[in-house]
């Protein structure tokens, strides 16, 4: 046995993030780690890779009981992890970044550049990866990031390898050379913990799978025994309907409209209809433009031609705050960034859009804004303590609840959800869906981004495939994950997510 | 919760402690002074509140006070009434702080930075308007703003507790209020909301500029003169007392009550040093030390809690 986790307990405050966390992971096996958003995966990771203490419970590393106070001396003794968020010097080359804190030295002090910058390009070369190793890693995409984040623990040459969701924000290329890499790890011996959401990527990779709840593991066994629907059950300790699929219902009037919308060389003469009622996907690879189309319609940037009409009537919009005001809500793929003031109270975040409707003269009305804010989040059935409980406290489905009842308290028409369901459980992820589905129900048009083809299909009345920045095909909602794909991934989209990486 | 409380409760035992050390401490004439000595760092400090909420930062106030102090006072001098020369200062510290929001919204500059240059301007050209000299000419009644009583209390806890409620009644019931927190909370978020952030930074900027315009026009008065050097170093005392009173330099946090009490444990402090026969050089020590004490109490208690 590798590493060997038992009962190990860890609380902050007066909140319990791991009460009995249980782990074996073996050498040269790929152990997943599942779970519910909360139910203390990272914790125990962070534990596992030494930056934080563990209240109780034994850690054995190679058989020997350890306790790692530094992530620094889980490295010596092997242990590297991937981070999901990036841990990386933003200001550094991703050649300098990969060997941070174990450069090449010459005498001196001195740092051995040229040898590093070598060596960097070495590695990105013998996996493929759509990186240069003197590019400046402030400039990469998410997904650059994360390419970055795996060359530099694989470059450790360490026994046991953490990866904490490495596919996230990854393309579908990516991902594919993502799961190169661990099944090489694999075979070299190494023992891989990989946390993930998608149940898609288990069977794919995985060989065991350790599921927590609650911060308690309450199951470990090898992926073949295990349906799919048992695992979901046993990550959310209920029934769930794995499988979501939404009635399409007939379409009322226009809300939103695209007539040859371009911001080259991003986006080329850009159509669509978004109708009341409607949920239309849009699909790509990643740099297909989708999210760029997202922030061109929300004011984000500006379009160099073309027009955008709302509810039949041509608009300009230049700022988010045009935007609001003709009814276009933006719930972006980065909630904690760009969609909630974290630190602030859930009420607050969700009046936060629609202030002048509750107040007069500038002075805020309470019991109007109470009552805004009670009624949104019985509509939404936000779970929380009270409205005074802060964003960031709550779980990602709930997030994504409050930046929604953001834009309804705001009476927005058109929603773009860029990603919704990213960062989200299982569990919860269906009930986004619904929460969609009753929007669309209640008369709003939605324009759905997603990478994740299935749930397109499950939710999707149709869908729009772009290519390079251009929208290639418009397929039923009803059609298959391979269809999109041969819009989407024809001969140059290579080039397209490479571009997308820088 | 006890921890909230604590710059509180460190106020309270402060007082008590000082009460039973020296026979001089609970006397009217000391906590006038008191008060006296703390009202124009806490004037400041209420705009500092607004300032730091909303994700920023004015190292110029101190320099803001002495030129809206010299306007005021020369203004007097030649002629003006007392109103006419309190409204000058204040339009002053306005004027100023319209330009530290315009800089750091439109050319979009770290505040800090912009700050700290409108710090040396203001300064300067207050040195140049007065020629490096005082000025001492001021009608005998303006010595009411600073040294007056009303109804057994010293005039400026009056003009301090007006501010105060005002500053605390535009922060937690008013839309600028629940704006400067957003953004100082996410200034990304307050954006895609569709918040007017640029405007809204601008106005927080004005807001603490006429305060210390305020705060100027009494430390005039205090010292019937309008004093070009006045008010350095009062920028740090008045972040200070914010900071002490839980307001965080990354925005989003801090309230009125707080900062009151900041500036008041400062307050107390360097009254009961003189008090003690403490020396001066040592109370500059025990302030900074304080300083970080707060602040380690504060960031204790945050990260107790999970992210």
């Amino acid at each position: 046995m590798l590493l060997e986790l038992k009962s190990v307990r860890k609380r902050f405050g007066g909140v319990v993030a791991l009460r009995n966390g249980n782990l074996s992971v073996r050498a040269g096996e790929v152990h997943l780690l599942m779970g519910e958003n909360g139910a203390g995966k990272s914790t125990m990771m962070k534990i596992v890779a030494g930056m934080q203490a563990r209240d109780g419970g034994e850690m054995l590393w190679q058989g020997q009981p350890v306790n790692f106070r530094s992530p620094a001396e889980a490295a010596a003794n092997g242990i590297a992890m991937v981070h999901q968020e990036s841990l990386l010097a933003p200001h550094l080359s991703v050649a300098e970044n990969i060997f941070l804190g174990r450069e090449e030295r010459r005498p001196f002090g001195f740092v051995n550049r040229r040898k590093m910058q070598e060596a960097a390009a070495r590695l990105i070369e013998r996996h493929g990866f759509p990186l240069q190793a003197d590019w400046q890693v402030g400039r990469l995409s998410p997904a650059g990031k994360q390419l970055v984040e795996i060359c530099r623990a694989i470059q450790h040459g360490s026994s046991l390898l953490i990866f904490d969701e490495p596919t996230s924000s990854l393309s579908d290329a990516e991902t594919a050379e993502v799961f190169k890499i661990v099944r090489t790890l694999r075979q070299r011996g190494t023992g891989v913990i990989y946390i993930t959401h998608r149940l898609d990527e288990l069977r794919e990779v995985g060989d065991r799978v350790t599921v927590l709840r609650d911060g308690e593991t309450v199951h470990t066994s090898d992926i073949a025994e295990l349906t799919t629907d048992r695992l979901i059950q046993y990550m959310v300790g209920r029934e769930v309907n794995a499988i979501y699929r939404r009635e399409p219902l007939p379409p009322g009037d226009e809300l939103l409209r695209l007539e040859g919308l371009s911001r080259r060389p991003l986006l080329q003469d850009i159509n669509l209809q978004i109708r009341a009622g409607e949920i239309v996907g849009l699909a790509g690879l990643i740099g297909a433009g989708r999210t760029e189309l997202c922030r061109l319609i929300f004011g984000l940037d500006e379009a160099d031609s073309g027009q955008i009409f709302v509810s039949g009537r041509p608009v300009r919009i230049r700022s988010p705050r045009d935007a609001v005001r003709e009814g276009i809500a933006l719930v972006p793929e980065d909630r904690q960034k760009t969609g909630l003031a974290t630190g602030l109270p859930l009420g607050v975040n969700i009046t936060l859009a629609s202030l002048p409707a509750v107040s007069r003269f500038g002075f805020i009305l309470g019991r109007q804004e109470r009552e805004v804010i009670a009624r949104q989040m019985e509509r939404l059935r936000v779970k929380a303590e009270s409205p005074k409980q802060l964003a960031g406290r709550l779980s990602g489905g709930n997030q994504q609840k409050i930046v929604i009842a953001k834009w309804l308290a705001r009476g927005a028409k058109v929603f773009l959800f860029d990603e919704p369901t990213r960062g989200i459980d299982v569990g919860a992820k269906v009930e986004v869906f619904e929460v969609m589905d009753r929007l669309a129900r209640s008369g709003a048009g939605i324009l759905m981004v997603s990478s994740e083809l299935p749930e397109l299909l499950q939710v999707a009345d149709r869908i729009l495939v772009m290519r390079q920045g251009r929208i290639v095909a418009e397929l039923p909602g009803r059609t298959t994950q391979e269809e999109i794909m041969s819009y989407a991934a024809l001969a140059g989209s290579v080039n397209a997510s490479q571009e997308s990486v820088q | 919760m006890i921890q909230r409380l604590l710059p509180f409760l460190t106020l309270i035992a402060l007082f008590v402690g000082l009460a039973i050390a020296s026979p001089h401490f609970l006397t009217s004439t000391n906590l006038s002074s008191v008060v006296r000595q703390t009202a124009v760092i806490n004037i400041m400090a209420l705009g500092m509140t607004l300032i730091i909420i909303s994700g920023g930062i004015d190292l110029s106030v101190g320099a803001i006070l002495a030129m809206g102090g010299l306007l005021g006072a020369m203004a007097m001098e030649r002629g003006a009434s007392i109103p006419v020369g309190i409204s000058i200062g204040i339009v002053t510290g306005m004027f100023w702080g319209l330009v530290n929001g315009f800089l750091t919204t439109r050319l979009k500059i770290n505040p800090f930075i912009v700050t700290l240059g409108t710090l040396g301007i203001v300064r300067g050209l207050t040195l140049i308007i007065s020629n490096g000299l005082p000025v001492h000419q001021l009608p005998a009644d303006f010595s009411f703003l600073g040294e007056g009583t009303l109804f057994g209390v010293p005039f400026v806890l009056w003009i301090l507790l007006v501010a105060a409620a005002a500053v605390h009644v535009m922060l937690e019931h008013t839309r600028l209020g629940r704006y400067a927190f957003a953004i100082g909370s996410n200034p990304d978020a307050a954006f895609y909301a569709g918040i007017p952030v640029a405007f809204h930074i601008t106005s927080v900027y004005a807001i603490g500029g006429m305060l210390t315009g305020l705060a100027g026009m009494v430390e005039a008065s205090r010292l019937m003169t309008g004093q070009p050097t006045a008010g350095q170093g009062y920028e740090l005392q008045a972040i200070a007392a914010v900071v002490i009173g839980g307001g965080s330099l990354r925005g989003g946090e801090g309230s009125v009550i707080g900062t009151l009490v900041g500036a008041f444990i400062m307050g107390l402090l360097a009254n009961g040093s003189d008090l003690l026969g403490i020396s001066p050089y040592l109370q500059q020590a025990i302030i900074g030390g304080v300083i970080i004490l707060a602040v380690t109490v504060d960031e204790l208690r945050k990260r107790r809690l999970p992210a």
